[in-house]
């Protein structure tokens, strides 16, 4: 529900200064260079433009409704996970088998199928 | 009685006699996609005869019929029309949209219930089977186990059940959180061949995960994105890697079984008040959960981070401002008034926002730190673009963008971008003295910036400061020195000092100056003003003997023939006091030999459209004149009223309306119907003088312009008739004006019939009736709309017209007898 903004796509503080942004800024795209995923990495430049000038930073953190905060406190919690320390649960694994049956079922109107039928 | 009878057993003979003709009205409704009428005139086919070909095609538009109403959503409705197709033990014509149906009305159990009737069958259509088959194991794991399972042994669907348990028994086991071990050889028991395969390759991943990844990763890769599996597969893929908030983001977006499967498998979905999966499950209700509940988490534990958290949220949920302050402790004055300026702002109260952003930079202003002021200047800027956008932004001025951007400037001196705002925005309003101010300061403030410098030249420009003028464009020369515009810029700033010093008759200075110009001219691309000018100085000084063949050379750069001399004769005029005027009246007029082509003509309206010709239109007027025999002769040619629009403008400046109105009879001609052909036609003969126009003429006009769907015209249009800057409303046509005017008149006159008017003319006098009815006009909405003089008029045509007998008055077409 929360608007995603330039704080929570770089996933730096909203007082971070220059240097702590380019320097994010520059680790997500080693991590994901244009040229593997151009649509990510125009979300980062995006972001990374509009928090690169303290001035454009203000304006993200006046004139907009950010969150940062909530991000900072998902992180807090993710910071907890224990990899496979459970098992998933019945309803969930039966929502997610509904789910792909829905998704099936819906690929049942593509053209091959629709001229084999016909 | 009888004669019926006859003719239904004459009916019923024809019909087993007839040969089966196709039913051409039901395969055209299937074609064109109209299913439910196929479907009636399967039906009445039916009726008549119950052909199996028939009963075939009715079950085809049942299916195709649900298909459309399952694309528009209406599953309900689809299932129902598929129900129409089903054979005595329960199987549709397309079982996949049946199952599909029933899933999206949330009626998972009966879904897989249906599926699993074609377990072993050949009911299904070949290009369903294979999906069908997987949708129904996948289905098969979330129902409960059928009784009838049990007693299918040995054959194909006992084989089918066998694999079914088998898989619900690994997967059970999965879940239940036995050890490994146990459930690898349950997932033995799976076969590779069977539907059931992907359940076998998802368990082994997610045993085999923890230890080993790569493995795991591998073995979800032969579960194709297709398969009913998939979404279950793309949950494990993703529980391999640590959970990062981008996986949580569009967890939100786009599966929520996805994420509670990752953050399951984290641990980080137990059911504590302070868990992630809480979090997220408050996100997805909306923001008013998502503030209750965080409220409620600082209540236990108070922390920044939830503060902050909540500060966000507050502009989409205002009412829960002092629930915000309860909690946290009061806000200050900026932090209230920006929560409300974004909440007035989000719903769309820019009368609000105004007030509150203004506010929010006030009590800024007041704490002078520097990053207080940086902020004021970023929410004044705000406010600036506001007020520009929204009239309801109230401000100080006439403009309240101005004052916010003179105050964002105030507070923010450095941004560049608020001083070139504020700068254009003086220009447009020619407010001199502050525009003069702010561009000395932009230069002092911003030295060689290439955005300053540009509006310092346009600055000097408009100043006629030529000297600053030429400093600026060298200076921005410097920083973009392939900027071919620029360079000509130049030229023609030298040419300008030039023609002055030619003026005050100081040649020498004049000669430097286009010296000066021809050190910035490219040899590869010569400029042609600054040939022409050169060679006419050369003329007029008369020193110089190639002077005539340099001027030939550059009037043919110019494109030669008249367009060459008509600017060579335009630059000369321009010089003022030209020496050369006889020499270039002669080649002008000899070359009006040639016959004119368009590209010609083009060329000469190109040229008197230039800067310095259109401050100077009595010149242009002049040399319009002098070739407009000439230009009368291109009147024959095809022009296009686009082409023509640009030689329109040229020569409605020249008052050439001969010439006008010879290409806009010719065009009138070929396009009757193009509003702007009647326009110039009507120019040329008003000689351009709106109050000429006729009545009808004008309304002829109006009405072309209310009819026309090009704005350009419109406006054209509504320029000369001389009726307002804005066209927002389509001006009324003429039987709509003249049919409320006489309903006016007759409004006014219903009291005063022809008998009493003559009455009155036989015992008062004609004049004391004209005075009477104009009484009655002036004081009725007529007398609102027409000026003294004209109410008069109309009285008395309107008693003329009463003793003659004649219908109406001469200057109205109709009037109705009242």
């Amino acid at each position: 529900m929360v608007t995603s903004d330039p704080f929570t796509t770089l996933g730096v503080d909203e007082h971070a200064g220059d240097e702590e942004i380019k320097r994010r800024y520059l680790a997500l795209v080693r991590a994901f260079p244009p040229d593997r995923d151009p649509e990510r990495f125009q979300r980062y430049r995006a972001a990374f433009e509009a928090l690169s000038d303290e001035r454009t930073r203000l304006e993200a953190t006046l004139l907009q409704i950010h969150a940062a905060a909530l991000s900072r406190l998902k992180q807090q919690l993710l910071a907890s996970a224990k990899p496979f320390s459970a098992r998933a649960s019945k309803a969930t694994v039966a929502a997610l088998l509904s789910e792909g049956a829905d998704q099936a079922c819906s690929a049942r109107g593509s053209t091959q199928e629709r001229s084999a039928q016909t | 009685m009888r004669r019926a009878g006859m003719a239904s057993n004459l009916q019923q003979d024809l019909f087993v006699d007839a040969p089966r003709t196709p039913p051409i009205g039901a395969l055209e409704a299937m074609r064109l996609g109209n299913f439910r009428e196929a479907i009636k005139l399967y039906k009445q086919l039916l009726k008549q005869q119950n052909l199996a070909e028939w009963r075939e095609g009715l079950a085809q538009a049942y299916a195709a019929r649900a298909s459309q109403l399952a694309a528009k959503g209406m599953y309900e409705e689809a299932q129902i029309v598929l129900d129409n197709t089903a054979a005595p033990d329960g199987t549709v014509r397309d079982p996949l949209l049946y199952v599909q149906c029933l899933i999206k009305r949330g009626q998972h159990g009966k879904a897989a219930e249906h599926a699993l009737k074609y377990v072993g069958t050949s009911k299904v259509p070949p290009a369903q089977a294979s999906r069908l088959a997987e949708v129904t194991a996948a289905l098969s794991l979330t129902a409960p186990w059928p009784s009838h399972a049990a007693t299918e042994k040995h054959t194909e669907r006992g084989r089918w059940f066998e694999q079914a348990m088998a898989a619900r028994q690994a997967l059970t086991a999965w879940l239940e959180g036995k050890p490994l071990a146990e459930i690898d050889d349950l997932l033995a028991h799976i076969s590779l061949r069977s539907d059931f395969k992907a359940v076998r390759l998802i368990l082994k991943a997610l045993i085999t995960g923890p230890l080993d990844p790569d493995r795991a990763r591998q073995l979800m890769q032969a579960v194709p994105v297709q398969s009913p599996f998939a979404p279950l597969r793309l949950a494990v893929e993703a529980a391999l890697s640590q959970p990062s908030l981008e996986f949580l983001a569009s967890g939100i977006q786009s599966s929520g079984p996805q994420q509670a499967f990752v953050l399951q498998l984290h641990g980080l979905s137990d059911s504590g008040s302070h868990s992630l999966a809480e979090l997220l499950k408050a996100e997805s209700g909306g923001p008013s959960s998502l503030f209750t509940f965080l409220l409620k988490q600082a209540e236990t534990k108070p922390g920044g981070e939830l503060r902050s958290a909540c500060l966000n949220l507050l502009p989409r949920l205002p009412d829960r401002l002092a629930r915000f302050e309860k909690t946290f402790g009061p806000l200050s004055a900026f932090d209230k008034n920006r929560v409300l300026a974004l909440a007035a702002e989000a719903r769309q109260d820019w009368g609000g926002a105004g007030r509150h952003w203004s506010q929010a930079a006030q009590s800024l202003e007041t704490l002078e730190t520097p990053q207080a002021r940086l902020q004021a200047g970023v929410i004044y800027r705000h406010l600036a673009e506001l007020a520009d956008r929204h009239e309801e932004v109230a401000g100080a001025g006439d403009d309240p963008a101005v004052t916010y951007l003179v105050r964002s400037r105030r507070s923010d001196p450095d941004h560049l971008p608020t001083v070139l705002k504020l700068v254009v925005k003086y220009r447009a309003a020619r407010e001199r003295e502050n525009w003069d101010c702010l561009v000395e300061e932009a230069l002092q403030r911003f030295p060689k910036t290439a955005a300053v410098l540009l509006h310092a030249l346009e600055w000097a420009r408009e100043r006629k400061d030529l000297g600053r003028a030429l400093d600026f464009a060298h200076e921005l020369f410097a920083l973009d020195p392939i900027n071919a515009s620029l360079r000509q810029g130049i030229i023609d700033l030298r040419i300008l000092r030039a023609r002055d010093m030619i003026q005050a008759k100081r040649f020498e200075l004049a000669l430097q100056e286009l010296a000066e110009a021809k050190k910035v001219e490219q040899p590869q691309a010569p400029s042609v003003s600054l040939r022409l000018n050169e060679a006419l100085l050369g003329l007029r000084l008369a020193q110089d003997t190639d002077a005539e063949v340099r001027l030939r050379a550059a009037m043919d750069l110019a494109g030669g023939g008249i367009p060459g001399w008509f600017l060579a004769s335009l630059e000369d005029a321009l010089m003022k006091g030209g020496g050369s005027g006889s020499f270039l009246r002669r080649e002008l007029i000899a070359a009006q030999k040639v016959p004119p082509t368009k590209q010609a003509i083009l060329c000469i309206s190109a040229a008197a459209d230039g800067e310095a010709a259109r401050q100077h239109s009595a010149l242009v007027a002049r040399l319009i004149f002098r070739i407009r025999g000439w230009l009368l002769k291109g009147s024959g040619l095809d022009w296009s009223v686009k082409e023509f629009q640009p030689l329109a403008e040229i020569l409605e400046g020249a008052e050439a309306y001969q010439v006008l109105g010879a290409y806009a009879k010719l065009g009138r001609k070929r396009d009757p119907d193009e509003p702007l052909w009647l326009l110039y036609w009507l120019m040329a003969r008003t000689k351009g003088d709106r109050a000429k126009l006729s009545y009808r003429e004008a309304m002829e006009l109006a009405e072309h312009a209310a009819e026309s769907e090009n704005f350009h015209d419109v406006k054209l249009i509504g320029d000369f008739l001389d009726s307002g800057d804005d066209f927002e409303d389509p001006p009324a046509t003429p039987s709509r004006m003249t049919e409320q005017i006489l309903e006016m008149i007759d409004a006014c006159l219903r009291g005063l019939p022809p008998e009493q008017i003559r009455q009155l003319v036989a015992t008062s006098g004609k004049a004391r009736a004209v005075k009477v009815v104009a009484n009655r006009l002036k004081n009725s909405e007529v007398g609102e709309i027409f000026p003294a003089a004209a109410i008069r008029s109309l009285a008395n045509e309107i008693v003329e017209s009463v003793l003659s007998k004649r219908d109406m008055p001469r200057s109205l077409r109709e009037l109705p007898p009242w």
